[in-house]
């Protein structure tokens, strides 16, 4: 029922308040009255029956001395003509009736139900059946002698009756009054109705999002114009949409509304509630615009700063996250989730235990917790198993704290240093191989005189000796033996970067036919072809010749001893890459290749793979040095790119390859036409 | 929930009283109906006062009176009440009115049909006659002596009132002062208390001058102002008020109420309160000739008394 009458409309609930306030009012009212009315009645009726009786008791002493019977009959008749008197009659001392208005004899049982007690008049209610009658009875008294009675009967039921017609009356015209209320009523609820159905759509429109209706009423004149005021940036200045109080700047309105009671504007514009609703709904409608605008402003930026972050977090290589107090993740960048392997929102919510395996999660969750409680930053490297190697991370642990202080988490910083890693120990290796290099060429520097006074000594014998004896062949085995020292002293000399270097501009493609036709014949022998793709503009560099004819010939060397016993080809091309004032040459062979474990080392002084006494481990270190002393590079691809040899240069075999690439400067701006791409399988 | 049903009981409290009569009504059945049948009051001598006053005033002046006389005597008397003074005669003269109190005028018209006086009153002023008073009110400026009564309008209280108008048109009449003089002679109407009338048209200037016997006023000094009347002249004195026996009433009878009757003195305390109360002194003996005077005055006025008066 109360979900129903809240159902109803406005216009309704109005009407049925005023019929209900009237018919409260009304129904109440009109019982009181006829209470009231019929007890006052019934007061009254019972004064004018005694006034009546004692009246007719004392104007029938005359008569009834006389016994005038016919006066009697005209007295008690003149009060039957009142209305609600329904009966008089007059007794005489002995009870006997005198006269009566009954008509059709007396009833007798009415003689003896009512009488007076001494000189007093009685009353009392007698029923009748059919109505309600007060029966007066007043003593006739003459000299203080009773003489008879006075009886006169007033009808209740006519004179409640009587109230009755007004409690009716009252009831009518309260329906009347009812109906004439509800007209203005009803009209008085439309117009209501209508400003808060106005105020309804605009509500939708709001809802919507349409922002611009108006749902106050416009003010014929701004309050610029009432107040004949020119400060044009008031926001309320010629504004009729809205009123002053509610949109003027602070300074022009003082307290609000209340401090604007006096003011003609206020008085002139003020409206009821409803157009006060309206018109604070407008100002709110407006102030809500204004902060949607300032909002969605808010919004892009926050947007175009989130991307930009979201943008550097996802670019970064580190792995970033934040974890919660928890040790929950809250948030991960783009590499943190490619290195754990898993979508972003798998991993947030989750905590290490979970992302991490179980040799690792729980000493994660450990470290997470420490500076959790500490509230102090940890920076640690750390080392995880993962296929292909360990992996080396350098984790930062910074907290995250309120504004209280409280720590709620932290952001943890991962850095992939595995490659840092390797470069440091090759920076040890290499810092050992440079002292090992410099003791190297100390020796090599102090062995070389002596082995020069050994070689010069045995060469001298020899001539001291008859050819084919024992003694010189013996001498000519010091001889052999010592030259190898000294070539090996040589290399060292040359790896510890002690020997002379004597740079000149030369040509490059010269420098490398040069070391081709010294070993071509030799690597012949073993069934190694040579083959050049020489770039033909002539490039000129600025180097040491019998350094770099070194250094190819190391490299051509390696190529032999790498097909050595199978044959092969040995492919040597150079271009030139004018833009990057550079010269390239690649040494590649149809060889099996360097495995990967040896690619990191080929150039470390004393590494080979040769057997003993076929080499010494320092041709690659030597040219690696001569090389970096020319200012290039020198790398090593195995196996060789595909497409880099033609088929016919592999006999079609498959095999892999190796190719040693060397990049030197040019000692001027080549001007030997446009640049040439460097295409590794160009032939 | 509470709240609810104190408004609730709020609401119907006005209505409790609604739910029933607070008074018991006796049950009365009007359908069983007779005629009543009044009873006949008992043999008795009726005596009656001629009504110059209201029947009550009558009945309460004689009522000691008759008492006493039922006592001493053993006879049965009850008053009865003629409402005029003709009505009076006429019921002496048909025998309806056994012993009669009247004025001596109206005696005089029942004595021409047999009724004879047996006794008369001493007056509360002590004397056996009395006169008629003619009053006026005391600012009627216009009104000094007899003479000024021309022309003026005159109520008297009967045109069988001896006190009350005979006596006071003898009185004109000795003054050259006729009948056709006055603007207008009235009596007063209605049964009754016609002396008190006449005051009373006086005081409210219903009429300029009023007759009325000498005591009347005091009778009405209680009720009105008296000082704002006067007494304008009053006429000779008249033997007074006489009673009498109609024709045929036992004359032994009538002897028997005339012992009781000369028996009252007034000296006794109760017998003054009887005769205060019916205003007189004492009642002595009378006789048709103590009347003469009476007679000559209402032959000087052409009035017939053998018929009632000419009025």
């Amino acid at each position: 029922m109360i979900l129903r009458l809240s159902a109803l409309s406005f216009r309704t609930k109005i009407n049925c308040g005023i019929v209900l306030i009237v018919g409260l009012i009304a129904i109440p009212l009109a019982y009181l009255t006829w209470r009231a009315a019929a007890e006052s009645l019934q007061a009254e009726t019972r004064k004018r029956g005694l006034v009546l009786s004692e009246n007719l008791a004392m104007r029938v002493s005359d008569p009834m001395l006389s016994m005038d019977l016919l006066r009697l009959k005209n007295m008690v008749d003149e009060l039957d003509k009142v209305d609600d008197i329904s009966y008089a009659f007059i007794l005489d001392r002995q009870g006997s009736v005198l006269v009566h208005t009954f008509t059709g004899g007396f009833p007798v049982e009415l003689l003896d139900v009512n009488a007076p007690q001494g000189d007093k008049p009685t009353i009392r209610l007698l029923d009748t059946g059919r109505e309600f009658i007060d029966d007066f009875a007043a003593p006739v008294v003459i000299v203080g002698t009773p003489f008879g009675t006075a009886r006169i009967g007033l009808s209740r039921t006519k004179a409640e009756a009587a109230a009755d017609r007004l409690a009716l009356m009252i009831v009518f015209y309260s329906a009347a009054a009812m109906v004439a209320a509800l007209a203005p009523s009803t009209l008085f609820a439309r117009r209501v109705t209508e400003r808060i159905n106005r105020l309804k759509r605009h509500a939708e429109e709001v809802v919507k999002g349409n922002l611009d209706p108006r749902a106050g009423p416009p003010a014929l004149r701004p309050c610029s114009a009432i107040l004949d005021c020119d400060k044009k940036l008031c926001p309320a200045y010629g504004d009729k949409a809205r009123r002053c109080w509610l949109t003027a700047s602070p300074d022009q309105r003082g307290d609000g509304p209340e401090s604007c009671r006096d003011c003609p504007v206020y008085r002139e514009q003020k409206g009821d509630e409803i157009q006060d609703l309206a018109e604070t709904f407008d100002v709110m409608a407006v102030s809500l615009k204004t902060h949607l605008d300032e909002l969605r402003r808010a919004e892009r930026v926050l947007s175009r700063q989130e991307r930009l972050l979201r943008t550097i977090l996802d670019a970064t290589p580190d792995f970033v996250c934040l974890v919660d107090e928890n040790s929950k993740y809250l948030a991960v960048n783009r590499a943190y989730a490619t290195f754990v392997g898993q979508p972003s929102g798998t991993i947030v919510g989750s905590t290490d235990r979970e992302i991490y395996p179980e040799d690792e999660g729980p000493d994660m969750h450990e470290e997470n917790r420490r500076v959790l409680d500490a509230g102090r930053p940890s920076d640690r490297e750390v080392s995880l198993r993962r296929p292909g190697g360990p992996l080396w991370l350098h984790i930062v642990r910074v907290p995250v704290t309120d504004p209280a202080g409280r720590v709620i988490g932290l952001l943890r910083t991962a850095r992939d240093v595995t490659q840092l890693k390797q470069f440091q120990e090759q920076l040890i290796q290499s810092q050992k191989m440079e002292s090992i290099g410099k003791l190297a060429g100390g020796v090599a520097h102090e062995i070389n005189t002596p082995l020069g006074v050994i070689l010069g000594y045995s060469q001298l014998l020899q001539e001291d000796v008859p050819a084919g004896s024992q003694i010189r062949a013996d001498l000519q085995t010091i001889e052999k033996q010592a030259k190898v020292c000294r070539k090996i002293v040589a290399d060292l000399l040359g790896f510890s970067r002690q020997a002379e270097s004597a740079k000149i501009e030369m040509c490059f493609n010269n420098s490398l036919m040069e070391a081709i036709s010294l070993v071509r014949h030799a690597l012949s022998l073993d069934k190694i072809a040579i083959v050049t793709n020489l770039d033909e503009r002539m490039p000129i560099i600025y180097g040491d010749p019998e350094k770099l004819k070194q250094v190819w010939i190391n490299l051509l060397s390696n190529a032999r001893d790498a097909m050595a016993g199978r044959g092969g080809t040995v492919l040597v091309r150079s271009r030139l890459f004018a833009e990057d004032q550079k010269v390239t040459a690649w040494f590649a062979d149809t060889g099996p290749g360097i495995s990967p474990e040896n690619q990191s080392r080929i150039f470390d002084p004393f590494f080979t793979t040769k057997p003993v006494g076929q080499g010494t481990g320092l041709g690659l270190s030597v040219s690696f040095g001569i090389i970096n002393d020319h200012g290039g590079a020198i790398r090593v691809e195995t196996p060789a790119p595909d497409g880099f040899f033609d088929a016919h240069l592999t006999g079609g075999e498959d095999t892999p390859g190796t190719v040693f690439i060397v990049d030197l400067p040019l000692d001027h701006e080549e001007t030997l036409g446009g640049p040439r791409p460097a295409d590794p399988t160009e032939a | 929930m509470r709240r609810r049903e104190f408004l609730l009981a709020g609401l119907l409290v006005p209505f409790l009283p609604a739910c029933g009569h607070d008074e018991d009504a006796v049950r009365v059945d009007l359908s069983r109906r007779e005629e009543p049948t009044m009873r006949q009051p008992p043999k008795a001598v009726t005596y009656a006062y001629l009504p110059q006053y209201a029947h009550t005033v009558s009945y309460e002046r004689h009522r000691l009176l008759l008492d006493y006389l039922s006592r001493s005597t053993g006879l049965s008397l009850r008053q009865v009440f003629p409402d005029t003074f003709e009505e009076h005669v006429r019921m002496v003269e048909r025998g309806e009115i056994d012993i009669s109190f009247s004025n001596p005028f109206a005696y005089i018209r029942m004595a021409a049909s047999g009724a004879r006086a047996f006794a008369r009153i001493i007056e509360p002023s002590g004397k056996p006659d009395f006169k008629s008073q003619i009053i006026c009110r005391r600012d009627n400026k216009a009104l000094v002596t007899l003479a000024d009564c021309r022309g003026k309008r005159w109520m008297a209280v009967d045109q069988s009132s001896a006190g009350g108008y005979i006596y006071a048109l003898g009185e004109f009449y000795d003054n050259g002062i006729r009948r056709s003089d006055f603007a207008e002679i009235t009596f007063a109407p209605g049964p009754g208390g016609k002396q008190e009338k006449v005051v009373l048209a006086v005081f409210a200037g219903a009429c300029d001058i009023g007759s009325i016997r000498d005591g009347t006023l005091d009778i009405l000094r209680e009720r009105i102002d008296i000082g704002q009347l006067r007494i304008l002249a009053e006429s000779k004195s008249y033997p007074g008020w006489v009673y009498s026996a109609r024709l045929g009433f036992p004359p032994e009878t009538t002897a028997r109420i005339a012992r009781a009757f000369f028996a009252l003195n007034y000296d006794r305390p109760d017998d003054a309160t009887i005769l205060t109360t019916a205003g007189m002194r004492g009642i002595i003996p009378a006789n048709d000739a103590d009347y003469a005077s009476v007679r000559r005055l209402a032959e000087k006025l052409g009035l017939d008394a053998t018929a009632g008066g000419d009025e």
